[in-house]
């Protein structure tokens, strides 16, 4: 497995630190730079688990339109124009009119055009041509499929009896939600919109077997619902379970005894998009209303900046807002480069003989870590920013109350590996258009003021580190620095060489604050005005995976060779 | 094998490329033919149309008969030893010679089909989806199919001559 490197967002933690990287549950925190937000307001990360979703609009994937949010509760989620999934294989269903009577041998006729649209209408898949007269579906226009089908749809029995509980259980709901019951949703009142209260019950809605995850007032939400409980009545169900034939399942059990084939009965995927109870029997199975998609846009959770918005045209791929991570923080690449070159050396003399997974073995043996050994490691920083930035490196500092706890057990965790990072700090440049860099690495950071000092210190630190250490700057050239470090593992070591790294960059800030609606000109990345830059500080922790350390496998590796 | 004699016959109306590929002994009808590899001789019907890309080969020293109105698609490959009328063999699919098609039959994109056994498939048979699942077409709806497969066939027939030098049958 190639090295990796994530970066930490502090929000299920109580300490600042990051949780050690043995513990399994240290994932949760730790992201890929892509998928992080950064809140401009607050000068934190924020990541997908913290958050704040809300449905910014609805559409139908298939003809693209924009529903408003009052007619998707009506139309069940589902478009309600010709949109059909074909019930056998999910393509997309087409509304084709009805043959002409067939002439006693129409194939060799000459062409009949006579394709004016003959009722009745059904619909049918190009693919696996499946089509709706097989299940006694056939319209007499063309238009307003979806309602018709709708209409099916909700004399259903258990849309019924869905209806039926609703019905029931409104005055409740709407008794709860005028008092402050749910504290979680009080909070959210200042910006709440319809859409949003529509999408955040929705998404707040429990899961069956599934532990509902609210660090403010999971035992409060409780406390709530048992007050409430003695004050609605009994509901009594549409129809009795017991009489109701279809759930009794003796009709399926009849089915099942004359089964031929397995296919005669509907698969997993085949039923998963469906609302209702479906049928068994994947003969019976109707066209379904293409499934709305919604796009969301996502607010800071302290501060309620939004942070991602897109354009509300369905048809767009564009943000209004983008404030993500990778264009405040570094980008990080971590490789080996023994393990680099071993690749290399593989690729140069493999032989065609060799098969797929024994090369892909021996690639992994390779580019292994090998107990006993120390090997150094490649750490490139990709700089986002208009301006040069100054980076230092340091092994995270581990929490107090952990030393505290298992002191011995840190201990014995500290003799698996030894890490160096260069110590000094070191320069990236500012990120540019390509075809502004100068062939000249030098030159770009002369030609802003306050950049030469940065500059010079970058090279003292390197200079002064002295050349025998594999451990600092091994190049550097337009907004790339690649800094090395090395890890030394001792031969009882094992286990996966895995450390948190805390990562911190100066750079030039512009001090007008910006309106949260300017789109990408955020202002660590718009061209610095006229007044003396401001250098300011941002710190944020990283896990590095180096990959596993493995036991020296010589013996075997001659045999192979 | 017999080194493979030449010998196309192509009808007045059929519309060949001068770029199509023939080898052995090919016959084809009114409409728009193939680039196939053969080694027993190939009969094509009328109106069928043969896409670029797509190969039919004989790998049987038996005539390979296809029947007419027939869609080969773009990068296919046929070798079944009968093609019935009507079929439809989409982008990219592949059939094995073990597989005959009678009528109406669709082998979806991509699909492969190979057969261990000699087998010939219904009409209306259908052929889709990345397991290769199998369903019978009602049928409904072929005769507005076929109706556009002629007004297809007859668009190329009167555009390919404007953009292609085109092939003459050395017999008829
Ligand atoms: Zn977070
Ligand atoms: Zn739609
Ligand atoms: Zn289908
Ligand atoms: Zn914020």
């Amino acid at each position: 497995m190639a090295p990796k490197i994530e970066y930490y967002c502090p929000c299920l933690a109580e300490s600042p630190y990051p949780p050690p990287p043995h513990l399994a549950s240290s994932s949760y925190s730790f992201h890929a730079l892509h998928n992080l937000f950064f809140c401009e307001e607050c000068d934190a990360v924020r990541c997908n688990r913290c958050v704040l979703v809300e449905v910014s609009g609805y559409y139908c994937p298939n003809c693209l339109f924009e529903v408003p949010s009052a007619s998707v509760r009506a139309e069940k989620n589902r478009c309600a124009r010709n949109c059909f999934l074909c019930p056998n294989c999910r393509n997309t269903l087409t509304v084709v009119p009805s043959d002409p009577p067939e002439d006693v041998d129409s194939r060799m006729s000459p062409i009949v055009s006579t394709t004016l649209g003959e009722p009745p209408f059904f619909l049918y898949c190009n693919h696996c041509r499946w089509d709706s007269a097989e299940v006694d579906i056939t319209f007499e226009k063309p238009t307003g499929l979806a309602a018709q089908l709708q209409k099916f749809e909700d004399s259903a029995p258990e849309s019924l009896e869905f209806e039926r509980l609703k019905e029931h259980f409104e005055p409740f709901l709407r008794a709860s939600s005028s008092s402050t019951a749910l504290p979680s949703a009080s909070s959210h009142h200042v910006h709440t919109n319809p859409i949003t209260a529509a999408a955040s019950s929705a998404l707040a809605r429990d899961i069956p077997g599934v532990g509902k995850y609210n660090p403010l007032s999971r035992s409060r939400i409780g406390r709530d619902k048992a007050a409430h409980r003695q004050e609605y009545p009994d509901y009594k169900s549409r129809v009795e379970v017991g009489h109701a034939a279809a759930l009794s399942g003796e009709v399926d059990v009849e089915l099942l005894r004359h089964l031929e084939t397995v296919g005669e009965v509907a698969s997993l995927e085949q039923r998963w998009s469906n609302s209702w109870v479906t049928p068994l029997r994947a003969s019976d199975l109707k066209p379904l209303r293409i499934p709305l998609q919604s796009k969301k846009s996502k607010r800071c959770p302290s501060c309620r900046h939004i942070l991602i918005k897109p354009e509300q045209k369905a048809q767009s791929t564009r943000f209004k807002i983008k404030l993500v991570a990778a264009n405040y923080l570094p980008a990080i690449a971590v490789t080996l480069p023994h393990a680099q070159a071993a690749l290399e050396m593989m690729k140069r003399s493999s032989a065609k003989s060799v098969s797929a997974a024994a090369a892909a073995e021996e690639q992994q043996t390779a580019g292994a870590l090998i107990a006993g050994h120390s090997y150094s490691f490649h750490l490139a920083f990709t700089n986002p920013l208009y301006d040069p930035i100054q980076i230092r490196l340091a092994k995270a500092v581990v929490p107090a109350h952990m030393t505290e706890d298992a002191e011995a057990a840190e201990r014995a965790r500290r003799s698996t590996f030894q890490i160096q990072l260069p110590s000094a700090a070191f320069p990236v440049g500012a990120f540019a258009e390509a075809w502004e860099y100068d062939d000249e690495d030098e030159d770009m950071f002369l030609d802003e003021d306050g950049v030469e000092l940065l500059d010079a210190r970058g090279k003292k630190g390197k200079d002064g580190r002295g050349k025998s250490r594999s451990v600092g700057i091994v190049d550097k050239r337009a907004n790339v620095t690649i800094v090395s470090g090395e890890v030394l593992i001792p031969k009882e070591a094992r286990g996966d060489v895995k450390f948190n790294m805390l990562v911190s960059y100066t750079y030039r800030s512009d001090d007008p604050e910006p309106s949260e609606e300017v789109e990408v000109g955020t202002p660590s990345r718009s061209h610095g005005t006229n007044k003396a830059p401001e250098m300011k500080n941002f710190s944020f922790y990283t896990v590095v995976d180096l990959g596993s350390i493995m036991y020296r496998e010589e013996p075997k590796l001659t045999a192979d060779l | 094998m017999p080194p493979i004699r030449d010998k196309f016959t192509i009808h007045s109306k059929a519309v060949v490329c001068q770029d199509v590929e023939l080898k052995g002994d090919i016959t084809i009808g009114a409409g728009k033919p193939p680039m196939p590899l053969p080694s027993g001789p190939i009969v094509i019907g009328s109106g069928c149309i043969i896409e670029e890309g797509a190969i039919i080969v004989n790998r049987r020293k038996e005539v390979m008969r296809i029947g007419d109105d027939n869609l080969f698609e773009i990068g296919c490959r046929v070798e079944s030893p009968t093609v019935g009328n009507c079929n439809t063999v989409c982008t990219r699919a592949r059939v094995h010679h073990t597989l005959r098609m009678s009528s109406y039959c669709v082998i979806g994109a991509g699909v492969l089909v190979v057969p261990t056994e000699d087998e010939m498939l219904d009409d209306y048979t259908t052929i889709y989806g990345p397991s290769a699942e199998r369903r019978i077409w009602s049928g409904r709806g072929k005769v507005q199919e076929m109706d556009l497969r002629r007004k297809h066939a007859e668009y190329l027939r009167e555009m390919l001559p404007k953009f292609n030098r085109l092939r003459r049958g050395d017999g008829t």
